[in-house]
């Protein structure tokens, strides 16, 4: 994949070698040799996400537990070198991506799944739990975890966390932050905290909520108490197709206008339903400019009614196709296809950029209509498919980075598309996060006083820079009254 | 209550404070207009003189650590909708606006933002101030899943906006949720951005004779409420949908929504447990006292006219031991001083001493109320 860092230039700080080794020599004494890496092929593959931007830790750490989460916190702040927390490397932003030679935390070897509290439907996972396991797991009792990203068979429930991702079936049931109960972390100190619990409304400050979407530079999650649902008692997933982008985009709004929410409301263009077709054979129609995928949840009487408004909906807006899925396998089939997007770019060409933003569902026409002009402008081809009923855009830019020039359009386009969506009352992400990829545009969306908020968060945490540093908050954001120096030893 | 308007002095902050005492309290009162003069008047108090206390619709003026405060600030004159995008879901208004005017607008086009649902003279600001979540909690989650952006002011007149008018954004730390159930202490909550949801197109009220029974047939119903008077699941949905399960739980449906109303008493609080551990809980609370407590999410809300600190104690043990908490939501004075109104603090209690300290430098805003006396 992408060797430039077209971005964001991460920023670069030196460590002493002697500092670098001492910490290497403690931590393989403290850990076992087995949990630490340092060889340069290692460093390099840990180097990136799967984003655009690539970095170079100093090591790469496996911790087992939280006893070493704590210890690799403690021992690398006593050598002034930052800790930056890694899942599966699945993010899109550059969060788990060092901006130094700092000490990569990946939390891989933390998989454990607590028993299953039944009656209060939750549980207790370690945050390298792959998000799909757990809905696996917890199948045989009648429950699963909702949030479901469409990386969920490899992302970590760690990084879902620090993301507050989500996926197609976050429409009606909420994003990561509304199924989080409770954590567990280690501080930038090093010290084992718990937040939140069992209870409803803990009393104090919503602190779970704060580390939910922080991206690993508030603290590292441990453990985590999340809550399980039970299916829904019946469903019924539509596929509708349209002959213009502008009458699924349209439906969607009027949909939600009509007061139905639906469980899921996933779009599709036409170049990226071609791509999926070929790869996944999901049975979508090639010949439509846009496909619409929607899913009516709830108790049986209700869903037959839910989905033929559905239906007449998108009939008023030119529907062409208006298929309700006869059966599981079918609807087992729409939603493979669905999530396996991102696999069948993989084939159009060698590298691919994958876009989040959101706008206000109202203007999705407006925001798509000129996300085409922006492609068209810069020469760069981009394919649709997003989760349509919350406004959440995932242009996703297909090119070789190898011809010379391209990286600059992709950068430039890059930027376009979030003036855009900032222009039209949108926000910067809908649910990849921030990381290095959109630090720089924070200023888009926050004046000074808000900027200077976000870096009064990260200070109150994280105040010598030793959690995942050039993360969220630009450089220079904290200006009110600031007076406190750097302290000595920190590289922040 | 004496309202005050600041007068505009032209440069700088534009505003200087002239107020002069509300009867009630004998504490002098300000109620300004925009949040620019709530920014102003804030920043500009006198050294010595500058502790304040928010005012919204004061139906929770007892929750918390009692505040010292030298100045009013009632939100009252922040009463604005700002902007309401009915296709979108979402509404943008100021803090002072009451629950109950905000809620009978948007029914107009058939929208709710799910605030408390006998609301009295609550304002939204205070609703989110206390992160109270009203009934339906079971079916849509609690408020703080709904303040989507909010505008805070802090008491040296920074105006500080976080979160965005987007039903789903990741853009920066998610201070909204920090303000919701802040009680001033992140700053006073001047603006919110909520996220809607559409009212039902039917609802009826089921009464039943087990809500853990109740909650095992029944598919998401709004609620499952349970007083002295009896219980009842409370559903909304389509017609079909709703006759559908008032049919499978075996009752006579009332139509609409009959909610109880709030338990009453000098003594009112609020215990917290594990939702499988609620009925222990309720089948332990005193004769003596009314009760309403939601199935499904584990919170019991209860009146009593006098209480023994000792049981009350126990009480708080029990669910403390469970996870949960038991929060005083209004006591007589003499009470106020003998039993702590928030219990054990959090673990986390120190960070947010320090996130509050950063926000609210002075600790100038409601200081003291939280737990750890923050
Ligand atoms: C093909 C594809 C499809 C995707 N689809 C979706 C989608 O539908 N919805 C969606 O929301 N996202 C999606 N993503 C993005 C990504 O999968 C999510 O952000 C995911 O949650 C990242 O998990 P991870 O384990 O890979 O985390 P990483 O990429 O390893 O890390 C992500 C962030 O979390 C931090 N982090 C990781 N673990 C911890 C921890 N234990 N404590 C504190 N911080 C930690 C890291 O520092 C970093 O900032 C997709 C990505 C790809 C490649
Ligand atoms: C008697 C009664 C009992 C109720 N009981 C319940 C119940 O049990 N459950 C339920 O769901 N609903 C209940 N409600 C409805 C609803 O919860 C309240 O009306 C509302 O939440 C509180 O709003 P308020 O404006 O009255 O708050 P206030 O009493 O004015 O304020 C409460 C606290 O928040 C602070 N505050 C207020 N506004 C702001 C602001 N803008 N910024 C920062 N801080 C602020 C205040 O300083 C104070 O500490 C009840 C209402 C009444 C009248």
């Amino acid at each position: 994949m992408l060797t430039l860092p077209p971005v964001v230039q991460p920023l670069t700080t030196t460590i002493p070698l002697a500092v670098k080794r001492s910490l290497e020599l403690e931590l393989r004494r403290r850990l076992g040799d087995e949990q630490v890496a340092s060889d340069p092929l290692d460093l390099y593959v840990f180097g990136k996400d799967s984003g655009l931007v690539r970095g170079e830790p100093g090591l790469v750490v496996f911790p087992r537990n939280t006893t070493e989460v704590a210890t690799i916190m403690r021992l690398a702040g006593r050598h002034g070198v930052p800790v930056v927390p890694r899942g599966s490397g699945t993010g899109l932003a550059g969060g788990a991506v060092t901006t130094g030679p700092h000490v990569l935390l990946v939390t891989t070897r933390m998989n454990r799944i607590g028993p299953v509290d039944v009656e209060n439907r939750c549980v207790w996972v370690q945050p390298g739990v792959i998000n799909l396991d757990l809905s696996i797991h917890t199948t045989p009792l009648g429950l699963h975890y909702a949030p479901d990203p469409s990386s969920q068979s490899v992302c970590t429930i760690g990084g879902n966390v620090a993301n507050n991702s989500g996926g197609p079936h976050c429409l009606a049931e909420g994003t990561t932050v509304n199924h989080v109960l409770a954590m567990e972390i280690v501080t930038s100190d090093g010290d084992v905290l718990s937040i939140g619990g069992p209870a409803p409304d803990p009393t104090g400050l919503d602190i779970r909520g704060l580390m939910v979407g922080s991206e690993g530079t508030l603290g590292i999650v441990t453990d985590v108490l999340v809550n399980l649902l039970p299916p829904p008692p019946a469903s019924r997933t539509i596929l509708l197709a349209f002959p213009e982008v502008q009458n699924a985009a349209a439906t969607v709004s009027g949909i939600i206008a009509n007061g139905l929410i639906p469980a899921a409301l996933e779009m599709m263009d036409q170049p990226m339903t071609i791509a999926v077709e070929r790869f996944a054979n999901a049975g979508f129609p090639t010949d439509s400019a846009a496909v619409l995928i929607a899913e009516v949840t709830g108790h049986p009487s209700a869903v037959d009614a839910e989905a033929e408004l559905v239906r007449r909906l998108a009939v008023s807006h030119r529907a062409t196709l208006t298929r309700i899925a006869s059966d599981e396998a079918e609807r087992k089939r729409i939603w493979l296809g669905r999530k396996s997007a991102f696999g069948a770019i993989a084939q159009m060409n060698p590298d691919y950029y994958l876009h989040d933003t959101v706008v206000p569902r109202t203007r999705l026409v407006e925001a798509i209509e000129q996300t085409y002009a922006i492609s068209k402008r810069h020469d760069i081809p981009m394919l649709n498919v997003f989760h349509a009923g919350d406004g959440n855009l995932h242009p996703l830019m297909s090119f070789d980075a190898s011809v010379p020039g391209v990286m600059e359009r992709v950068d430039a386009a890059g930027r376009d598309l979030i003036e855009m969506c900032v222009a039209i009352g949108g926000s910067l992400s809908g649910e990849h996060g921030i990381g290095m990829e959109k630090r720089d545009y924070m200023h888009l969306v926050f004046d000074e006083m808000g900027l200077d908020a976000q870096a009064r968060i990260r200070e109150a945490l994280d105040p010598d820079g030793r959690l995942n540093p050039g993360k969220i908050v630009p450089q220079g954001s904290r200006c009110f009254d600031f007076g406190r120096p750097p302290p000595v030893g920190a590289w922040v | 209550m004496l309202r005050l308007r600041p007068t505009a002095t032209g440069g700088g902050l534009g505003v200087s404070l002239a107020i002069s005492a509300d009867g009630g309290s004998g504490l002098p009162t300000a109620t300004p207009e925009t949040i620019e003069e709530a920014a102003g008047l804030m920043a500009n108090l006198p050294a010595g003189g500058d502790r304040i206390r928010i005012h919204g619709g004061g139906s929770h003026r007892g929750i918390g650590y009692p505040v010292s405060s030298d100045v009013i600030l009632s939100t009252s004159g922040l009463d604005r909708v700002v902007a309401w995008e009915p296709d979108d879901l979402t509404v943008v208004v100021e803090a002072g606006v009451l629950v109950e005017e905000l809620e009978q607008m948007l029914a107009s086009k058939g929208q709710t933002a799910l605030l408390p649902e006998q609301p009295g003279t609550g304002t939204v600001g205070g609703a989110i101030a206390t992160a109270i979540s009203g009934w339906r909690r079971y079916r849509y989650g609690p408020i703080r899943d709904r303040v989507l952006e909010t505008t805070l002011v802090s008491s040296d007149g920074r105006v500080v906006t976080a979160g965005g008018r987007v039903v789903k954004n990741v853009t920066g730390y998610d201070i909204p949720r920090l303000a919701t159930g802040s009680l001033g202490a992140m700053g006073l909550i001047a603006r919110v951005c909520l996220k809607l949801w559409p009212v039902p197109q039917a609802s009826a009220t089921v009464p039943v004779e087990s809500p853990e029974e109740a909650l095992e047939v029944a598919y998401r119903p709004l609620a499952v409420l349970e007083t002295r008077e009896g219980a009842a699941v409370f559903l909304g949905g389509t017609p079909e949908e709703v006759s559908g399960q008032a049919a499978a739980l075996g009752a006579v449906p009332t139509s609409g929504l009959n909610w109880p109303s709030h338990p009453s008493g000098a003594v009112r609080f609020s215990v917290r447990t594990p939702p499988s551990s609620l009925r222990g809980i309720v089948d332990g609370l005193d004769p003596g006292w009314t009760y309403l407590a939601q199935f499904g999410v584990g919170e019991v809300t209860v009146g009593a006219g006098e209480v023994d600190l000792e049981e009350l104690g126990e009480l708080r043990g029990r669910a403390e031991s469970l996870g949960g908490a038991l929060v005083m939501l209004d006591a007589p004075p003499s009470l106020a001083g003998a039993f702590d109104p928030w219990g054990t603090p959090p673990p986390s209690i120190e960070i947010q001493r320090r996130v509050v300290n950063l926000f609210d430098p002075g600790r100038r805003i409601n200081r003291g109320i939280l737990p750890g006396r923050i």
